[in-house]
């Protein structure tokens, strides 16, 4: 799949070059854009930056694809630090407070932003409260991706879990949302839910970061200080999750790609995944809708990341091309209604208050978890793909798998993300 | 032996010092292109590598001011530096054993005289000429637990499924499997040119005092090999110290960091950590330990061949 997005984009760009370059090749500037988006979004991505070349026949954005997680971070980080990184980027928005301090990425300019025609007033409070950075704006928002809740309603409507509108039934317990999946896996005969974590840090935090904030508790990590957490609320979560893999409810062993396989094949009746697999469901032909994951802990939450662009620094920055970034990027904000198609929560408010967006299912109905969003804790080690999240599977894969208890994998995880703390701050 | 010749006298220096400029002049340029290489990319990268662990150099530029020995400080008192290297030394230690063994076995095996020589030599060859992530994809795909050929060999015949890559106890040993596939046939065919090279006679001698097939293999055989048997250790373990590809290409040092060696935490402190002088601090204790056992090494075969 990554590979043949990558040689698409590859195709497309060159098919460009051929037909309008010749004509105009001496005034065009040349854009560098750097991402990370390589599945179904990738190509969507790729049409949206298609669309912003065809509209502005001053400049040219050139795409780069690199592999998601550590891969991409780290050459973003050495090409910033070699003073030869792309004129624009995607960054997880968790990620920004890694590369801020240290001076790799810039601030944007916010008068700059407005003449394109872009504001504040443009986003939900949280997401641009996320951009910040003491005090100057770091990263424009693209999109939030939440952790949501997809369910076959098919499935659901056999095991009576349908509520009047067509809707999954409200539940707000954990012991009434394993009933609920008992009733499906019922009607499957297989599992009630699917959710693959094997060997994925990312996976168990986003699910388990989801619960935990539920309980209405915070998590805070300060360079040279121990993490200040609610150990019962966290220790609660791990044990809600370990119990959820028995085998019946959910496989007690399986890898992200085996928990969307087994959903998209009818084999369960819920999935917990990120918005970003809609366009998979959607082609697996099953009846797919989606909601935020059921408040279990008394306070709405919801595990999400956004997709935003920054600035790298520039050794020599040439303000002809960054003007042209900012054309671009509130171009593609703009039409980023084709993103939503994707299953991320447009950033930008006018495309999500837009009679178009509305009509788009079951987008619709999980784009309340853009106001109760909850982003990774912030620090240089933390964020989506980051090493944290590596130590967080060390720790707590064994408690999902049974071998261990809740208490001691939370334990050595909070006593190495202490030692993390306690060391040197890099940024 | 090098001390002998030296005290002899050269036929060198009988010739005039003018020419010998000369001489020297021409061997310099002849030396020099792998000279400049050899100092820019070797020697100016340990010496820079060197006086990074002693800064709190940072990928962001942030703190690289000169902080002594504290990055060695640190890292001695690091678990998971410890950790890392124990697995690295694992690794080794599980892998070089078989590693030299199969391929004097299936060496040995092919010296009985099997037909069709060419064939088991490349079969046995040719996955040393596959990239290592082509070997790790293959490999991956066939420890899969649910659709992979292993588990489906293993519940063929009535055996349990067994989760390769995602059990911690038994990672370790999947990788070494693999890496036994992909890389003994190199071993293999260093012992099968020596096992060759060993005269035909002295088998033939020993027949006629009536030794037979084993004792001739360990009376013959593998004493002629040991100079072979010598060298594909000391190659191997060292091999198995930089293990890296395999393992972030197939379990990314998981489950639980139970294959974590100890470059992929290198890797991990200084690229995606940003900490580049404390992962260089590690680099160096790394390094220091490969220098131990390579000592080691040389003081054990000297005395041997003594």
């Amino acid at each position: 799949m990554t590979g043949s997005a990558l040689l698409g984009g590859g195709l497309l760009a060159a098919g460009l070059t051929g037909c309008g370059g010749a004509a105009q090749a001496a005034a065009v500037q040349d854009i560098g854009f750097w991402h990370l988006l390589s599945g179904g979004d990738g190509i969507k991505m790729q049409a949206m930056i298609n669309a912003a070349n065809q509209a502005n026949p001053g400049f040219k954005v050139h795409p780069t694809v690199l592999a998601w997680g550590p891969p991409y971070y780290t050459k973003l980080a050495m090409a910033s630090a070699g003073g030869r990184p792309p004129e624009v980027a995607i960054m997880h928005a968790s990620r920004v407070p890694g590369y801020a301090p240290g001076g790799l990425i810039e601030p944007w300019d916010l008068d700059l932003l407005a003449e394109n025609g872009v504001t504040s007033a443009d986003f939900a409070p949280r997401i641009w409260e996320k951009s910040q950075h003491n005090g100057q704006v770091f990263s424009i928002a693209l999109d939030s991706h939440p952790f949501v809740m997809f369910y076959n309603t098919d499935v659901a409507g056999k095991a009576g879990v349908l509520g009047s509108n067509g809707q999954l039934q409200e539940v707000s317990s954990p012991d009434e949302f394993k009933a609920m999946a008992l009733e499906m896996q019922k009607v499957t005969k297989a599992h009630g839910l699917s959710f693959g974590y094997l060997g994925s840090g990312s996976q168990m935090w986003r699910l388990f970061y989801t619960l935990y904030k539920q309980h209405g508790v915070d998590m805070e990590l300060t360079p040279g200080q121990p993490m200040k957490v609610d150990r019962e609320a966290a220790v609660e979560s791990l044990e809600f999750m370990a119990s959820l893999f028995d085998d019946t409810i959910a496989a007690q062993a399986g890898d992200i790609s085996t928990g969307i396989a087994e959903f998209a094949r009818g084999g369960s009746g819920m999935l917990f995944s990120g918005v970003w697999e809609l366009p998979t469901m959607k082609k697996a032909g099953i009846p797919v809708d989606a909601a935020t994951i059921p408040t279990l802990y008394g306070t709405p939450a919801s595990y999400a990341d956004s997709h935003s662009f920054v600035l790298p620094r520039q050794l020599k920055l040439n303000e002809d091309k960054r003007r042209d970034v900012y054309k671009f990027v509130t171009d593609v904000l703009k039409g980023s209604l084709s993103w939503a198609e994707a299953g991320h929560i447009p950033g930008y408010q006018p495309v999500v208050q837009s009679q178009a967006y509305r009509e788009l299912t079951p987008q619709i109905h999980y784009a309340n978890a853009a106001d109760i969003i909850a982003y990774d804790p912030e620090s240089w080690f933390s964020g989506s793909g980051s090493d944290w999240q590596t130590y967080f599977a060390e720790n707590v894969q064994n408690v999902l798998l049974g071998r261990d208890k809740a208490a001691a994998g939370w334990d050595a995880f909070e006593q190495r993300t202490n030692t993390l703390l306690s060391r040197p701050n890099p940024v | 032996m090098s001390t002998s010749t030296l005290s002899r006298p050269r036929p060198e220096t009988l010739r005039k010092p003018t020419s010998r400029t000369r001489s020297n002049l021409s061997g310099w340029g002849f030396a020099a292109p792998f000279l400049v290489f050899f100092l820019v990319f070797l020697v100016w990268p340990i010496l820079y590598g060197f006086y990074m662990s002693l800064t709190g150099k940072s990928l962001t530029g942030a703190n690289d001011s000169l902080i002594g020995f504290a990055n060695y400080a640190e890292a001695l008192a690091d678990a998971d530096m410890w950790r890392s290297l124990g697995n690295t030394l694992y690794f080794t230690v599980i892998s070089t054993v078989p590693l030299v063994l199969v391929a004097l076995i299936m060496a040995a095996l092919l010296n009985i005289g099997l037909p069709a020589q060419w064939l088991w030599r490349l079969s046995y060859f040719a996955p040393y000429l596959l990239a290592s992530t082509v070997v790790s994809l293959f490999f991956t795909w066939m420890y899969n637990p649910q659709l992979g050929l292993i588990n489906e060999f293993l519940t063929g015949i009535g055996l349990p499924r067994v989760a390769w890559l995602n059990d911690p106890n038994v990672a370790m040993w999947a990788i070494v499997i693999a890496t036994l596939w992909w890389t003994v046939g190199f071993n293999f065919l260093l012992y099968l040119a020596a096992m060759q090279n060993i005269p035909a006679q002295h088998y033939e001698a020993a027949s006629l005092d009536g030794a037979g097939a084993w004792r001739q293999f360990f009376s013959i055989t593998l004493p002629q090999l040991t100079p072979t048997t010598v060298m594909i250790v000391l190659l191997q373990i060292l091999a198995s110290l930089k293990i890296f590809d395999q393992v972030y290409q197939m379990t990314a040092g998981g489950p639980g960091g139970s294959t974590r060696p100890v470059v992929q935490y290198i890797f991990e402190t200084g690229f995606t950590g940003y900490r580049l002088g404390y992962s260089a601090a590690i680099s160096y204790i790394f390094f220091g330990l490969i220098v131990v056992i390579s000592v080691m090494q040389f003081v054990i075969t000297r005395r041997r061949s003594a």
